[in-house]
């Protein structure tokens, strides 16, 4: 009975790489050809400014992108991340600004100190991520049309609280810290939170049950359910989890700019969305990577540096965002469908 | 004219590692109840779909008076002749009944629908078999029998030269089932060839004037009802010689009980009571329907249920999750929806059910989880070149191994199947039977459901038979059995 | 089966049915009520029944109006379209540039309708050729057409409006502002048509009936020989040239070519067609509650703007489709009677 194992051990280790491994491997070619046109099409593209501000301008939706990679791995959307960033932004500055009269209304805020403000700020974004997951996995509607509202709720919460303006008057300098210590070039702390971020994040993914039970889950929640997983729960927490990331997205951009503005984070959902489908992942569920995430969202981010060095007009953004996605999604079903022949 | 309305000729149906139908060859003449017979896995089903235009035939010939006749589609199928009542309820509940029985055949003048003589000739069918049901009555109101009557109408008022019954009196009443056989005959009268399947033998001794028998995708037989002895002659055919020499009783039976079912009743179960005893191989035998997939979900904890079910002396919680940790393990009924992660590789399939064996803290040992599924691929003999492999990619028979594999993982005490063999190929199945003894032998327990009585003849040691969501009869298997029994327990007949 | 027959039960499930059936009016009547009672500045004669008032709400809300109707349909099918709301910006902002360029009003109408048409049929095409899944293909299709929307107004400008060069002709509030019928325009009535057509189409036609086939079970439409790929995808090219007339109206209401018009408008159809009872699974729905729906939230729009400040608007608009979303849930679970 020993045979039949060494063969498969020989066979294995020459054999093919992971649909997973594949789909990555194509999209860090990609980037790697999107980065040399634009290094040949675009003047003084090709420096290691570029590289640095590819990091520096994108890391906060590779933030958002674990959570919602998580998510899509477990067949579900979450639209309400870009209204939670701006939330969060707004509530902590309100939370943080003094207390005292004597300020303009917009002026007022709490009082507490920058610590407790961030708490108190990811407790409500927690409160949002409970919403999501009291309708998508008890309730059983549909994500997309929840994750909408919640949306909505999340972005008017930011608007009443910074009352449909900004809140940055009377802020300590505390709150201006965490967001703007530098760290080398234009990269600032955040981004190397984001990069811890993500290793933790493909550390769960990869090395833990409870990233093996996302993907249980995505792949045939039925049998995930026969298998014992709770999927109900599962389903909640990863909604919680996602709201959380969000949450210091928002802090952290709030902190960049010192001040909190509604209107912080309009997009991002589908950013954040789009760069998961750059890197693989399929709203059926099952498939998807943070890893992919990061390369997406390199790519995006190329794409979009490009077209500010082409002089492109900005709407162009909107546009070409569509385009990758859409030219993603057939050339990965495309590249799979024939692989797996 | 001819006599034969259809004529199969060497028809063949592969699919991946399983041939379904297997050079089929018979005629069946026009304006007759023909009926076809076989159990599960005798290829009745692919055949139909290869008629309805559900499936392609690998090859073969099909002649419909005397033509070559391949049909796209249900509707292309339809159009050349040949309309079906599909075993799964093919209505859309948010349709009135009236638009339900139209669907697809509407009359309409620049898309406007309006009401002609031809909806009223349907709705008279209608009545003449339920006069109960309201035209104007949405379908989602109405029981699942009521739901088939609507399609039964649908499928009589196509008036098309041959109409395939495919097990429609599965759901219905007594009284009902008089008014379909009355409008079968009436059909018959009418110039109507109909091809009815069904499960029931007395059904097909009442109303049959020829009978084809199909086994392992093979055909056995056709000839007159007429000349067909009896049912034990019919059974005969439709399982082939008795397997009941192969089965050898255990040396030493364990008294102590394991699991106790007490008044278990939910939407399909009542009142079922049993016990299983350590060590044992139960069997549970019924027909399609008979309530044996619900009574292992109720069980497992996976569907809902009144009454008691005890495991070691503690009552079940009744989710799956409470029920794996007392000791117990589900190898459901459909593979690719309910116990498999098709897009997931197969050392990643066997251990999640057991995550916890192979983590510490949430945190997963991967060479632990690879040397586990080296095991199982081995012990299992799951042929593969690699764990690596996506389970999709898997034949039938080693994909039912990786889900056995899982449930082994799972440590459980009790393995409860169900259709262990159902779609994988000969040489699988007795490797599965293989794997039964043995769990046995290493002292787990096994509720064994499936309606194919040979493999229950084959491996339990006691047999409970299950009609119409009750339990009948319970058996001690042995030399004494008689298959004829059984099969007139299940089918309906009072128990001796 | 049987355990459901109990006249109590039977008596509940009536109950049910009948709430199911009216409770979108009960909304509005307490929406109206509620809000006849503030008195606000922002409302003429500081009254929301002052019935100029009235007049004003429905000629500003045919847009919305026409949209959530239409929107029905692609639910009942059981698939989403996110793109009406960017399609409601291309569109007005390309009648605003066709008629600042001298194109009278029909001939601009034609043409925007036909690009809506246009942009319904590539949604259909990426939900039903391609296969992509409903939500991913129209949040594409939402990104590039509100671009393009954008992109359409010259650098340097927020909207599409008289310059040194252009003028916009005195005509082009025509279809929305003017009072032709009891304070209503023009822009309304159409609605109210489109209302009507959608009506009879959704219980008189082949396609209506299909629709519904569609969506309650895809396998028994298939199986009756249905088209379902030609059904969603008229669907979609439906829907597209309906926010296309939408985009018209919303046009001529502003008077401008405003890019950013029709953001949210998705959501606001889709709690439309909550409130109206739709299901979003497919299979249910009617246009006219879907149409109530909309009123509601056009009177709570308008109504709140005049009570509470602006900021207030999408806290209010998300509570509500969270709202509707239990609501929907709570009656849309039927039993069955035997």
């Amino acid at each position: 009975m020993n045979k039949p194992i060494k063969a498969l051990n020989a066979r294995s280790a020459t054999g093919k790489i992971s649909n997973e491994a594949f789909l990555n491997r194509v999209m860090f070619l990609v980037l790697i050809v999107l980065f040399a046109l634009a290094s040949i099409f675009i003047d003084k593209y090709f420096s290691t400014a570029t590289a640095l501000n590819l990091i520096a301008n994108n890391w906060y939706i590779v933030i958002l992108g674990i959570g919602v990679t998580f998510l899509l791995v477990s067949g579900h959307l979450d639209m309400s991340v870009g209204g939670i960033v701006g939330m969060a932004g707004v509530l902590s500055a309100y939370f943080t600004q003094p207390a005292n009269e004597g300020f303009s209304e917009l002026g007022q805020g709490l009082g507490l100190p920058y610590g407790v403000a961030i708490l108190l700020t990811l407790l409500v974004c927690l409160f949002i991520g409970m919403l999501n997951a009291l309708f998508i996995a008890k309730m059983r509607v549909a994500s997309i049309i929840v994750t909408l509202g919640t949306m909505s709720i999340a972005r008017g919460i930011g608007q009443v609280a910074a009352l449909g303006a900004q809140r940055s008057a009377g802020l300590p300098d505390l709150f201006g810290v965490i967001g703007n210590v530098p760290l080398f070039g234009p990269i600032k702390i955040a981004a190397a939170i984001a990069a811890i971020l993500v290793v933790i994040a493909l550390f769960i993914e990869k090395k833990t049950s409870f990233g093996r039970r996302t993907y249980l889950i995505g792949a045939n929640r039925e049998a995930a359910r026969l298998s014992g997983v709770k999927v109900e729960l599962h389903i909640g927490l990863l909604y919680m989890l996602s709201a959380l990331l969000a949450g210091i997205t928002g802090i952290l951009l709030a902190s960049e700019m010192k001040a909190g503005i509604s209107t912080r984070g309009a997009g991002f959902e589908f950013n954040a969305l789009v760069v998961t489908l750059l890197g693989g992942a399929s709203i059926d569920g099952g498939v998807g990577s943070v890893l992919g995430m990061v390369i997406g969202a390199l790519i995006l981010g190329v794409v979009s540096s490009a077209a500010y060095g082409l002089l492109l007009r900005p709407e162009w953004q909107f546009i070409l965002k569509a385009v990758v996605t859409f030219l993603a999604i057939i050339a990965q079903r495309y590249l799979l469908d024939r692989r797996n022949k | 004219m001819e006599t034969n309305v259809l004529q199969i000729k060497g028809l063949v149906k592969d699919f991946p590692g399983v041939r379904a139908v297997n050079d089929v060859c018979f005629d069946i003449k026009r304006n007759v109840v023909h009926c076809l017979v076989g159990e599960n896995g005798a290829g009745k089903s692919t055949l139909i779909k290869i008629l309805t235009g559900a499936c392609e035939r690998t090859c073969g010939s099909i002649l419909l008076n005397g033509e070559e006749y391949c049909a796209r589609s249900p509707k292309d199928a339809r159009d050349k002749g040949i309309s079906t009542l599909f075993q799964e309820l093919n209505v859309v509940d948010q349709l009135t009944v009236e638009e339900n029985l139209t669907l697809g055949i509407e009359d309409t003048t620049f898309g406007f629908l309006h009401k002609t003589d031809k909806i009223k000739k349907i709705i008279d069918v209608l009545k003449d078999l339920e006069p109960s049901i309201n035209p104007k009555e949405r379908v989602g109101r109405l029981s699942v029998a009521k739901k088939q009557i609507i399609e039964i109408a649908k499928a009589v008022a196509s008036e098309t030269e041959i109409i395939i019954m495919d097990e429609p009196t599965a759901a219905l009443s007594e009284s009902e089932i008089e008014r379909l056989f009355t409008i079968v005959k009436r059909l018959r009268e009418k110039g109507v060839t109909v091809i009815y399947i069904s499960h029931r033998l007395d059904e097909i001794f009442t109303l049959g004037d020829y009978v084809t028998v199909m086994r392992d995708g093979m055909h056995v037989a056709t000839k007159p009802i007429a000349e067909v002895k009896d049912r034990t002659e019919l059974v005969h055919l439709m399982i082939g010689r008795t397997v009941i020499e192969s089965y050898v009783p255990k040396e030493e039976q364990s008294d102590e009980v394991l699991l106790t079912c007490k008044d278990v009743c939910n939407h399909k179960l009542k009142n079922v009571s049993f016990n299983v005893k350590r060590g044992e191989i139960v069997g549970f035998y019924g027909l399609i329907g008979a309530g044996k997939t619900e009574l292992a979900r109720a069980i497992y904890g996976a569907d809902s249920y009144s009454g008691e079910i005890v495991l070691k002396g503690e009552k079940l919680k009744g989710t799956p999750e409470k029920a794996i940790k007392a000791g117990i393990a589900l190898v459901p009924e459909e593979r690719r929806t309910q116990g498999l992660f098709t897009l997931l590789t197969i050392k990643h399939n066997i251990s999640a059910m057991n995550l916890k064996k192979i983590s510490k803290l949430g945190l997963l040992n991967s060479s632990q989880e690879r040397a586990t599924a080296k095991n199982y691929i081995e012990q299992l003999n799951i042929k593969t070149d690699s764990m690596d492999k996506e389970t999709s990619k898997l034949s039938g028979g080693n994909q039912q191994k990786v889900v056995f594999s899982k449930c082994l993982f799972a440590n459980a005490d009790l393995l409860i199947l169900d259709e262990p063999t159902r779609g994988i190929d000969v040489g699988a199945k007795a490797e599965i039977y293989a794997i039964v003894r043995e769990l046995v032998a290493n002292g787990k327990t096994i509720m064994f459901f499936s309606s194919e009585l040979p493999e229950i003849l084959h491996s339990c040691d006691r047999i409970f038979l299950l009609y119409e969501g009750e339990i009948k009869a319970e058996l001690q298997n042995g030399k004494d059995i008689d298959s004829q029994d059984i099969i007139h327990i299940v089918t309906g007949g009072a128990a001796s | 089966m049987s355990s459901n027959c109990t006249p109590a039960s039977l008596r509940a499930q009536k109950a049910k049915r009948i709430v199911k059936e009216i409770y979108v009016y009960i909304i509005l009547l307490a929406v109206v009520t509620v809000l006849s009672l503030l008195k606000g500045d922002l409302f003429q004669r500081g009254n929301f029944l002052f019935p100029p008032n009235i007049a004003n709400l429905l000629r500003m809300s045919a847009p919305i109006l026409m949209i959530s109707s239409a929107f029905t349909l692609i639910f009942i099918t059981g698939n989403i379209d996110l793109s009406v709301g960017s399609t409601l910006s291309l569109t007005t902002v390309v009648h605003a540039i066709l008629v600042l360029n001298g194109f009278p009003f029909a001939l601009s109408l034609v043409i925007v309708v036909a690009l809506g048409v246009l942009l319904g049929s590539v949604n259909g095409f990426l939900v039903m050729k391609l296969r992509i899944t409903p939500v991913i293909a129209t949040l594409i299709t939402m990104n590039a057409y509100q671009g393009l929307a954008r992109y359409l107004v010259p650098p340097g400008i927020s909207s599409i409006t008289t310059t040194d060069t252009l003028k916009m002709p005195e005509w082009m509030g025509h279809f929305s502002k003017d009072q032709v019928f009891m304070g209503l325009s023009w822009a309304f009535i159409v609605a109210i048509v489109l209302l009507i057509a959608l009506v009879i189409l959704q219980k008189r036609t082949l396609f209506g009936k299909y629709l519904v086939a569609v969506g309650g079970n895809r396998t028994a439409a298939e199986l009756s020989g249905i088209n379902v790929v030609k059904v969603v995808w008229g669907v979609y090219i439906l829907l597209g040239a309906i926010s296309a007339l939408a985009g018209v109206a919303r046009a001529s209401y502003l008077l401008i070519g405003e890019p950013y018009t029709g953001v949210g408008a998705e959501t606001e159809a889709i709690i439309a067609c909550l409130l109206g009872g739709t299901v979003f699974t497919g299979g249910e729905g009617s246009v006219v509650k879907s149409f109530v729906g909309a009123i509601i939230i056009v009177c709570l729009t308008f109504g709140l703007k005049s009570v509470i400040p602006e900021y207030w608007q999408l806290l209010a608009k998300g509570a509500v489709l969270v709202f509707a979303v239990v609501l929907n849930h709570l009656l849309s679970k039927e039993a069955i009677a035997a």
